[in-house]
């Protein structure tokens, strides 16, 4: 088994703060902590924590084009611990890496913000805080990077020492759906709360109000599945795979002979009635010609949002937005259904 | 329950091991006899039908059976079989009492096509998704019904009939044959007796009651109450054994893996273990029917608001919140939550996922179960024999699927929590 190890400028012998600004380099073999997983590491790679993280794009070129001569079965990254920058490169370093294949293991606290840089690609078992836990993390960083480094599928996270990485998946419980929930009842009746989902909300912060609105560009955007009559792009009733942009120009309102919607998670009767009440185009064109509007971007940007996985839904949002922001649109009205 | 106690419900079981063609229903040595052309017989001249032909289906076969509509557990009312199913099919009289047969392992199965029959798109709302039960494979251990023996009646709707009156007429059918099949057992001694009673308890255990959601919208997409659809109603105050004994019938066919099936409500894991439960380590106190699915912000929290004000009169300290389908309901069940924990009830709530989401969520749900993501896909199998149509909603052959999320197995996913199915993290 082939194993490449990723360390920063102050594990690979080259010092602290000051050596941060090291561009990428690479060494034969192990080096530091790589000595200590017990693996035969044929390659460490390394980059400076500040250099990583000012020139992110060009350090991740010339990493994975190291990792792509080498090809090995498995990259291990870290550990890194509490360490802020660190952790992001080892993080996303190891997203990336896995995302070409190469499986990636990395170890750092939990609260480390490389957890979320790594999106769920690489595994992350967690560490203490502090380097006094190097002696406990490698061997269980090992034990990881041997199973995938072998094409293993890791089993569940609690079990073989990782942090869930977002997903959830199926499994048979001992008891009904019913007896489990019966069972947490008399528990929290009892005084102790226990749940099965824990909740963690996508906290969007409100944006700031637009300033000036009657100079501003408005743009409308929606989920709520509103398409030209026949619907001719094909959008789907649920888990669309695709947002479309139609033309608005010179609307003054939605007909309903023209516009429809094709959403699958609503009473969708009174919407087709007026299709300005999920997109509300009459009252904004009446709003830009009493100039309290400056204009109104000519485009709609329209998808169902019913049953749409969060990272589609992420991804929607990112690219109608930098359209919005090309077309230097300052407002949007979103509506939901 | 406050008033006087309702006398018990007896249900007597009879285990069916076999079920085979013959010339005349009967029983006998736990094997059921299947008179499969009277039950064809008696669909002719039924409106919006055009016919019935009947299969039976069993454990471990290479069969798919698609476009399943619902499951029904056969039961009758022994000593007034006319009152089976009272408003959906037999004469109106209060369920729960008395004592009803059930054949233990055997289920009935409408299927119908109505993807492929009607434009179902012309209906304000309208049923999605696929509805499996298969019978071997990977998505067998998903479903209930692949580990009965069934009766499926495959029927052919008529394309010129309005979709609901089709419909009317499959349900209507599917209850007679599941009171017909039981009425075979009549006469024979049971398996078993369970006794369902809910008498006075003592004082010092926690009330709890159910809060039993179900979405009632329209043609298709209808859960039937006595036998009325339950579209308008407001949160109503039942005895669980009204719910065991046939009072709701199914009629929502949408997403196949997050609705209530009607042998779930007959047999609905979560009242039975109150009822087992009651006198021991709780004071079962009720059920609240309510409704999920609905259309604005204002019913929803009208209705969350009445099913809470319900339970604070019936004296609950806590209270198990059942959510029907995924999405647009979780909001119904989130809100209902917070009304039940504002009065001091305290709340446990079953909730699918969709792929680690829930749609809505509100900080007094603290305790929530979950009974699985509905969105994970199950692996592609080639099934020797299809029963209830050829293609899937999405006009794919329904012998090469590919993979097909879970939502699309009958009843994986209910809500009511009658499986052990349970979404963890990875």
């Amino acid at each position: 088994m082939k194993v490449a190890h990723y360390v920063n400028q102050f594990f690979a012998g080259r010092g602290g703060e000051d050596a941060a600004s090291l561009g990428p380099f690479r060494l034969e073999g192990a080096v530091g902590p790589g000595k200590g997983l017990g693996l035969t590491v044929s390659v460490t790679l390394a980059c400076g924590d500040d250099y990583f993280g000012e020139h992110e794009e060009d350090a991740l070129v010339q990493l994975l084009r190291w990792l792509a001569e080498d090809a090995p079965d498995v990259l291990v990254c870290g550990p890194s611990f509490g360490s802020g920058r660190y952790g992001y490169a080892c993080g996303t370093l190891a997203r990336e890496a896995a995302r070409l294949g190469i499986p990636a293991v990395c170890g750092m606290h939990p609260e480390s913000p490389g957890v979320l840089a790594a999106e769920g690609a690489a595994f992350i078992v967690p560490t203490d805080l502090k380097v006094t836990g190097m002696r406990d993390a490698l061997p269980r960083m090992a034990a990881l990077a041997t199973r995938l480094g072998q094409g293993e599928t890791p089993g569940p996270p609690d079990r073989d020492g990782y942090l869930p990485r977002g997903l959830r998946r199926n499994e048979i419980a001992e008891a009904s759906g019913a007896e489990r929930a019966i069972v947490l009842l008399l528990d929290r009746l009892r005084g102790e709360t226990r749940t099965e989902v824990k909740v963690t909300l996508d906290d969007v912060p409100p944006p700031a109000p637009v300033t000036d609105l009657a100079r501003a560009t408005l743009a409308l955007v929606t989920e709520s599945g509103l398409v030209p009559s026949g619907n001719p792009d094909g959008l789907e009733s649920n888990r669309a795979h695709v947002w479309l942009a139609y033309p608005l120009d010179n609307l003054a309102s939605l007909s309903p002979t023209d516009w429809e919607t094709v959403h699958g998670g609503y009473d969708t009767s009174v919407a087709n009635r007026d299709p300005n009440r999920l997109v509300p185009l009459d009252a904004v064109r009446h709003l830009v010609a009493e100039r309290r509007i400056g204009a109104l971007h000519e485009t709609l940007y329209t998808t169902t949002g019913n049953s749409t996985p969060m990272a589609t839904a992420a991804m929607f949002g990112q690219e109608i937005a930098q359209r919005l922001r090309a077309a230097q649109v300052r407002a949007a009205i979103l509506t939901g259904t | 329950m406050t008033g006087r106690p309702a006398p018990p419900l007896e249900v007597a079981a009879f285990t069916v091991h076999e079920i085979t063609s013959g010339d005349a229903t009967t029983l006998h040595d736990e094997t059921l006899t299947v008179d499969e052309a009277a039950i064809e017989a008696s669909a002719r001249g039924e409106p919006g039908l055009l016919g019935l032909r009947v299969a039976l289906v069993r454990p471990g076969e290479p069969v798919r059976v698609l476009n399943v509509l619902d499951a029904v557990e056969p039961v009758v009312k022994v000593d007034a079989p006319e009152s089976t199913f009272p408003g959906a099919l037999g004469t109106l009289t209060l369920a729960g009492t008395g004592r009803t047969s059930r054949l233990d392992g055997v289920a009935v199965l409408p299927v119908a096509d109505l993807h492929h029959t009607y434009d179902v798109s012309t209906l304000d709302v309208y049923p999605d998704g696929d509805s499996f039960v298969d019978m071997s494979g990977p998505g067998a251990e998903l479903t209930r019904w692949s580990a009965t023996e069934n009766v499926v009646l495959d029927f052919l709707c008529d394309p010129d009939a309005a979709p609901a009156e089709a419909d009317a007429a499959i349900r209507r059918v599917t209850l007679r044959v599941a009171r017909d099949l039981a009425m075979a057992s009549i006469g024979s001694p049971p398996d078993d007796v369970e006794r369902l009673d809910l008498p006075a308890t003592r004082r010092d255990l926690p009330r709890v009651c159910v809060v039993l959601q179900v979405a009632s919208e329209g043609p298709l997409v209808d859960t039937y109450f006595y036998g009325r659809p339950l579209r308008d109603s407001v949160p109503t105050l039942l005895d669980p054994r009204e719910v065991l004994d046939g009072a709701i019938t199914a009629g929502q066919y949408d997403w196949s893996g997050v609705r209530d099936p009607t042998y779930f409500l007959q047999r609905s894991s979560l009242l039975l273990e109150l009822l087992r439960r009651h006198g021991v380590d709780v004071d079962f106190c009720g059920v609240i029917l309510t409704l999920g699915y609905l259309p604005s912000a204002f019913d929803k929290e009208r209705h969350a608001q009445l099913a809470a004000g319900l339970a604070r009169q019936i004296g609950a300290d806590a209270a198990v919140l059942t959510t029907f389908q995924t999405g647009n309901s979780h909001t119904d069940t989130m809100l209902t939550c917070r009304a039940c924990e504002r009065l001091g009830i305290r709340t446990v709530l079953l909730l699918a996922e969709t792929n680690g989401g829930l749609t809505d969520h509100v900080p007094e749900a603290e305790c929530i179960v979950s009974v699985g993501n509905e969105e994970e896909l199950v692996a592609e199998w080639t099934p020797k024999r299809l029963l209830g149509g050829q293609l899937t909603w999405k006009d794919r052959p329904a012998n090469d699927t590919g993979p097909v999320p879970v939502v699309s197995y009958l009843g994986s996913l209910c809500q009511l929590g009658d499986m052990r199915l349970r979404a963890t993290s990875w």
